[in-house]
């Protein structure tokens, strides 16, 4: 039997992997997108297996929100990506560092 | 469910000008940019007087299904926003100028950052806090990114982006948590059911634990302030001046009313949070300044400086403590507004914009009125009585004392201190160092003007205003008990 | 009676609000218009106050203004208290002050900011009527502190002139001193009394007599320390030995504020006190005791300095110190009534000669030095025969039973007082003391104020080598800054005199001060003979003093018939002066430098005023500017620097290069900030709700 636990500690490793992905990530911008997608599914888990304990349609609406928000913040921050390699011709992480101190 | 259309009348006035505008500006070629300007300001305008003459008592409460509240401290939060956006637009005009990079998107994209701050002000749900949340910080991600020429820009957007996403996703989850664990998305139930349990569950501290720390990046308290310098300097400087006034407002008061509203029954448990968070902003603040050389990198920390001293009335929490909170951002706003004003006017031999301290050397001499000004900006971001700025500083210590937190008060008090020496090496290099380069200082009427009121306000004139903007505050925090 | 009184007091300030604030305003003319008449005004209406008190007319009264200070059981109204001791200091401040508010429209003429000097005046007259009319001793305190400002404010008026700075600041700080035993006494007062009200306290007064008090470790009898500590007050405001250094100095002012403030005025304040608590101090006779020694030493050491100085007004600011000397030592005795006597005449007399002075200084373009000058006695004959009357009344010219000048009775009366304490109830060994010293000072009296007289009158010319002179004849216009030359005279310089008048001719004052002269000789020559018994008859003076001092009638009554040597040692001693004076500086003119070279160490003692000031030097100034120095490299610097300001700016530096390390510019490591701040918060929440 699946409980809310089990979907509760995916959401929670996924949340983890997530933010992992951010900060232990040097190489390029593109897995960082991907690791801020791994945690908006991991807060989605959490809002759906809520929902779905509480017997309440509160969480789904909110995950059609946040899945909504996560599309466009994935355009906007693809785009941001474009500028920037547009005007250094890299995307690595260690590049952005211009501005320090 | 009763639909109260009327209640939301300014954020409708501005979600329809502003297709309205988009498409304007898309037939007018060369002039749209003016068009889309101008026509903002005055949507600006027209939506600060409707929120401030359209609320009757009747409309101040849940509208929407609790999704929303008009009540006084979203009319305040409103008008504060819908003005300092407004001074941000018209900044920009003559900054852009020298280049074709002003295009008729950016008062749009400002638009966009404003209606979503405005739903952050109102918000009484989560999903519409999301919501409005996210909706100024696509648009403030766009705007840091703004000068596609300038490859410090785009970091500065990567960077905002990056970590805003972060911020929201720590957000988001524990957002997750209090819904799962209280079972509703609303601030007056998640209340209801924190006041009943009396031992607070792990989930629920998690959830309560990472909300704030979602939030604390918003209003850029440490330890969740890494990107605040990094975007400052990247952003053009209209962008940064326009992320300092605006969105802090927004952010602040969010926070606030989930802090109070939402989390008020569990004040002990966030309250050592937002303490560590109020001293080490305001000491990280004024110690990184301190070496910095970069004015615009400096107003960051200075901002990281003063919202340290805005949690401290937080965190005194009650009605004295939210007032304080409000009166404190109203006259923030007005300073760092000033301050932003005067660097945005100054520009060296070629016409280039200038940010290096250095460049302020000699402008005593230069240009007396300009460097007067910014010297009142900064003794009263500094909180040196007589000038404006002490006064919000003694209401939150005020606040703090009342509460018997004596110690965060007295700590406050030293931090003031170690502030005052980073404002006053600005004034040191206005009026004590010889200027090396010809600056000139490209004032336009609009702007000088702006300035000048701002410095009288903050001038010890200013305490004329103690009355009405006292009461307003009080009203308005009154709101949220 | 009232409202005169009223009038009387607060004339002068209105007068002073007037100048000092609206003198911009109004101009120089109307500002002095303002102030000279509100103090005349003031001075007319004095005179049918003391007149009343001597026809027997008038009783004392109380004017109450308003409740000042209520606190706990500390009630000080302030109230104006006339009886005819405050009506004596009424007639004395107000008349001088209105004659050198006259004489000072002629003295000031040229100077630039004449509004402020009026309006200075002013105030100090309004202070010091709080004083002479003080109810409370916090009241007198009051006036006291007004008129030691008002004093700085015009020592100080020549501002740019650093000298005299130096010399307002050294009159303070001395003042300090006096102020600090003073106001040391007044809370005695009150810890004793439990009251400040002078009544009050004098009534209460015979009660303490054997009582004993704490103080400083030590078991003292109550009433001589409170006496030594009010007397120490006295000291301070009165020049007396040991706190007088800063009289002298105090000349840089203008002269006008020499003859009111240093002469007349302010520095009898401490002889007024004495006399007001006179049934205090009569109740402490240990604390007389000592009075009568420091009055009599002060009697003798100015007496001995006023002999080698040069400068005119120092010899006279010497002179004064000493006849202060003689006031205080007959307080101390026990004649009251003969102190509050001398320092009547003496104010008309002293103010008198401190005028003539002004006039000579003025006539000799700002020359203060007597060597400089010499055969005056045709040039300006008004100020000559002003300045006569003046020395004849100092040094006490009379033949007795017909008619004397002022001094003549005044100092006669301390004299035979002294002799009669002295051999009064079994011989009184500090009154013999003063007597004797009365005698020689009496002498040095006579010898120096001759000696005045012969430099600056008789003689030959001697103005041709003086640099003022000079200035004068090639039409300097002179600067303020060197309007009057340092004349320390501790710096004895020889100086080149040339005879001859150098083709310079001395100008006759104007008649605005002239006419101040003129009033004050009159008073200089009757003041004496009109008031001696009042002031000093035995039953006369129960009735005119009518217990508004002690009036000792036993005393006094002995003092009337003492042996006839006594009476006539005074004047003796005076023609003893005199033909020394006269041998040496109009028969042998090169006596004077013969004698300097036989003693010239008595000479150089004298010079240095018995080395008081380096003394002082030695003790205070020296070691307070080390701890000082200590203080600020020690402490300040070693200190509160390094770990203050110093300490702090270090601190946010190495702070700032960490925080400058910590935002790397790497996006990895501010989401690890981030992280960790949230693992912190998270943990701590875990913590907390366990």
């Amino acid at each position: 039997m699946i409980t809310l636990g089990h979907y509760l500690g995916v959401a929670a490793i996924l949340f983890v992997l997530g933010v992992l992905g951010i900060f232990l990530n040097r190489r390029n911008v593109i897995l960082m997108l991907m690791a801020i997608e791994l945690i908006l599914l991991a807060v989605n888990i959490n809002l759906v297996a809520f929902s779905a304990y509480l017997g309440d349609l509160t969480g789904q609406v909110f995950a059609m929100f946040v899945l909504t928000v996560a599309a466009a913040e994935a355009a906007i921050g693809l785009a941001i990506l474009v500028i920037f390699f547009r005007r250094r011709g890299s995307i690595a992480v260690d590049d952005a560092n211009r501005m320090r101190g | 469910m009763t639909y109260n259309f009327a209640a939301i009348v300014p954020e409708l006035m501005l979600i329809i000008g502003e297709p309205i505008l988009m498409l304007t500006a898309s037939t007018m070629g060369r002039r749209a940019t003016k068009i889309t300007t101008w026509g903002t300001v005055a949507l600006l305008i027209a939506a600060t007087i409707a929120a401030l003459v359209g609320t009757e008592p009747s409309s101040a409460g849940p509208l929407f299904g609790g999704l929303l509240s008009a009540d006084p401290f979203a009319v305040y939060g409103k008008a504060l926003i819908y003005l300092s956006a407004a001074v941000a637009i018209i900044a920009a005009n003559s900054w852009f100028a020298r280049d074709d990079e002003h295009g008729p998107e950016y008062p749009i994209l400002i638009l966009l950052a404003t209606v979503g701050m405005s739903v952050m002000v109102s918000a009484t749900n989560m999903i519409t806090l999301y919501v409005g949340l996210e909706l100024n910080s696509l648009s403030a991600y766009i705007l840091a990114s703004y000068r596609r020429t300038d490859a410090r820009s785009a970091e500065a957007g990567l960077k905002y982006f990056v970590l805003g996403a972060l911020a929201s996703g720590i957000l988001l989850y524990g957002i997750s948590l209090l819904y799962g664990f209280t079972g509703s998305t609303q601030f007056s139930a998640i209340a209801a059911a924190l006041g009943r349990d009396e031992a607070m569950g792990i989930g629920l501290l998690l959830g309560l634990v990472f909300t704030l720390s979602g939030l604390a990046f918003k209003i850029s308290a440490v330890p969740f302030h890494m990107w605040t310098p990094d975007v400052y300097e990247g952003s053009p400087t209209p962008v940064t001046t326009f992320f300092a006034s605006a969105p802090k407002v927004a952010a602040v008061l969010l926070a606030t009313r989930v802090c109070i509203e939402a989390l008020g029954p569990a004040i002990d448990a966030w309250r050592q949070i937002i303490i560590f968070a109020a001293l080490a902003s305001i000491f990280l603040g004024a110690i990184a300044a301190w070496g910095q050389t970069n004015i615009k990198r400096l107003l960051a920390y200075s901002s990281i400086n003063n919202i340290g001293f805005v949690l401290i009335g937080l965190a005194a929490g009650g009605a004295a403590g939210v007032s304080a909170v409000l009166f404190y951002m109203a006259i923030y706003v007005v300073m760092t507004l000033g301050a932003f004003l005067v660097v945005l006017n100054l520009r060296n031999a070629a016409g280039e914009p200038v940010e290096a301290i250095d460049a302020l050397k000699g402008l005593s001499s230069r240009r007396p009125g300009m460097a007067a000004a910014l010297a009142v900006f900064m003794f009263s971001l500094a909180g040196i009585p007589p000038l404006f700025g002490f006064w919000p500083k003694l209401m939150v210590f005020n606040a703090a004392v009342e509460q018997g937190l004596f110690a965060l008060a007295v700590a406050g008090i030293l931090g003031t201190v170690v502030g005052a020496f980073y404002y006053l090496k600005i004034v040191k290099v206005m009026y004590f160092d010889e200027a090396e380069e010809e600056l000139h200082y490209a004032c336009g009427n609009l702007e000088a003007a702006f300035i000048g009121l701002f410095a009288l306000i903050v001038s010890p004139l200013g305490y004329l205003l103690i009355g009405p903007i006292g009461s307003a505050a009080d009203n308005a925090a009154g709101a949220l008990f | 009676m009232q409202t005169s009184i009223i009038l009387i007091v607060f004339l002068p300030l209105l007068a002073a609000i007037v100048a000092g604030l609206g003198g911009r305003i109004i101009g120089k003319f109307a500002s002095k218009l303002v102030t000279t008449g509100a103090l005349f005004l003031s001075c007319i209406l004095s005179w049918p106050i003391f007149i009343g008190f001597l026809t027997g007319a008038e009783t004392e009264t109380v004017v109450p203004v308003l409740d000042w200070i209520r606190s706990g059981d500390m009630v000080v109204d302030w109230a104006l208290r006339v009886d005819t001791l405050t009506a004596v200091m009424l007639v004395v401040v107000t008349t001088v002050s209105s004659l050198v508010h006259l004489y000072s429209w002629g003295y000031m003429e040229e100077d630039p900011s004449q509004p402020r000097f009026f309006s200075y005046l002013s105030l100090f007259t309004f202070a010091m009527l709080m004083l002479v009319t003080a109810d409370s001793l916090v009241q007198m305190f009051f006036g006291w502190e007004g008129v030691g400002l008002a004093s700085y404010l015009l020592i100080g008026f020549w501002y740019h002139k650093p000298s005299a700075n130096a010399a307002a600041m050294k009159a303070f700080v001395v003042n300090r001193v006096g102020d600090f035993g003073f106001s040391l006494g007044i809370f005695g007062v009150f810890l004793v009394f439990g009251t400040v009200s002078i009544p009050a306290i004098l009534e209460a007064a015979p009660g303490a007599v054997g009582t004993e008090i704490g103080f400083a470790g030590m078991r003292v009898d109550t009433l001589t320390l409170l006496c030594l500590l009010l007397f120490v007050g006295a000291m301070g405001k009165s020049a007396q030995l040991g706190l007088h250094t800063w009289l002298p100095d105090a000349m840089e002012g203008p002269t006008p504020v020499s003859a009111l403030i240093h002469a007349a005025t302010m520095v009898t304040a401490g002889v007024f006190m004495v006399c007001r608590l006179s049934p205090l101090f009569d109740a402490a006779p240990g604390a007389l005791e000592v009075v009568t020694y420091v009055g009599a030493a002060t009697a003798l050491f100015a007496a001995t300095v006023g002999t080698v100085q040069n400068d005119i007004k120092r010899v006279i600011a010497y002179s004064t110190c000493s006849q202060l000397g003689y006031m205080f030592f007959a307080a101390g005795v026990g004649a009251y009534g003969a102190a509050m006597f001398h320092l009547f005449t003496h104010a008309f007399f002293k103010a008198l000669l401190f005028l003539g002075a002004g006039s000579v200084i003025h006539a000799m373009h700002h020359e203060q030095d007597m060597r400089y000058y010499g055969a005056l006695r045709k040039e300006i004959p008004l100020t000559f025969w002003a300045m006569i009357f003046g020395t004849l009344a100092i040094t006490g010219v009379g033949i007795i039973g017909i008619f004397g000048f002022a001094g003549f009775y005044s100092k006669d009366a301390i004299i035979e007082s002294a002799y009669a304490a002295a051999v009064m109830g079994g011989g009184n060994v500090s009154a013999g003391f003063a007597f004797a010293i009365a005698l020689i000072a009496a002498l040095l009296t006579s010898f120096y104020s001759w000696r005045l007289i012969f430099l600056t009158f008789y003689g030959k010319a001697r103005w041709a080598s003086s640099e003022h002179v000079q200035h004068a004849l090639h039409g300097h216009h002179e600067d303020e800054s060197e309007v009057v030359a340092d004349h320390d005279s501790a710096d004895d310089h020889p100086v080149a005199v040339r005879e001859g008048t150098g083709g310079y001719h001395p100008h006759e004052s104007p008649w605005s001060m002239l006419v101040p002269l003129g009033a004050l000789t009159i008073g200089a020559i009757f003041a004496g003979y009109a008031f001696y018994y009042p002031f000093f008859g035995t039953e006369e003076g129960a009735a005119f003093w009518a217990g508004s001092l002690v009036h000792n009638a036993e005393l006094v009554e002995a003092a009337h018939h003492v042996p006839l040597w006594v009476k006539l040692s005074p004047a003796l001693v005076m023609l003893i002066g005199l033909g020394i004076a006269y041998n040496n500086y109009i028969r042998k003119p090169k006596n004077p430098a013969k004698f300097v070279a036989m003693f010239g160490g008595l000479h150089t003692f004298l010079m240095h005023k018995w080395y008081f000031d380096e003394l002082y030097n030695l003790i205070f100034v020296k070691p307070a500017m080390w701890i000082g120095r200590i203080f600020w490299k020690r402490g300040d610097e070693q200190t509160i620097d390094r770990f203050g300001p110093h300490g702090a700016a270090t601190a946010v530096g190495w702070g700032n290069r960490l925080t400058a390390r910590l935002q790397s510019g790497y996006l990895y490591s501010y989401a690890l900030v981030m992280l960790l701040g949230l693992i912190a918060a998270a943990s701590w929440a875990y913590w907390w709700a366990r």
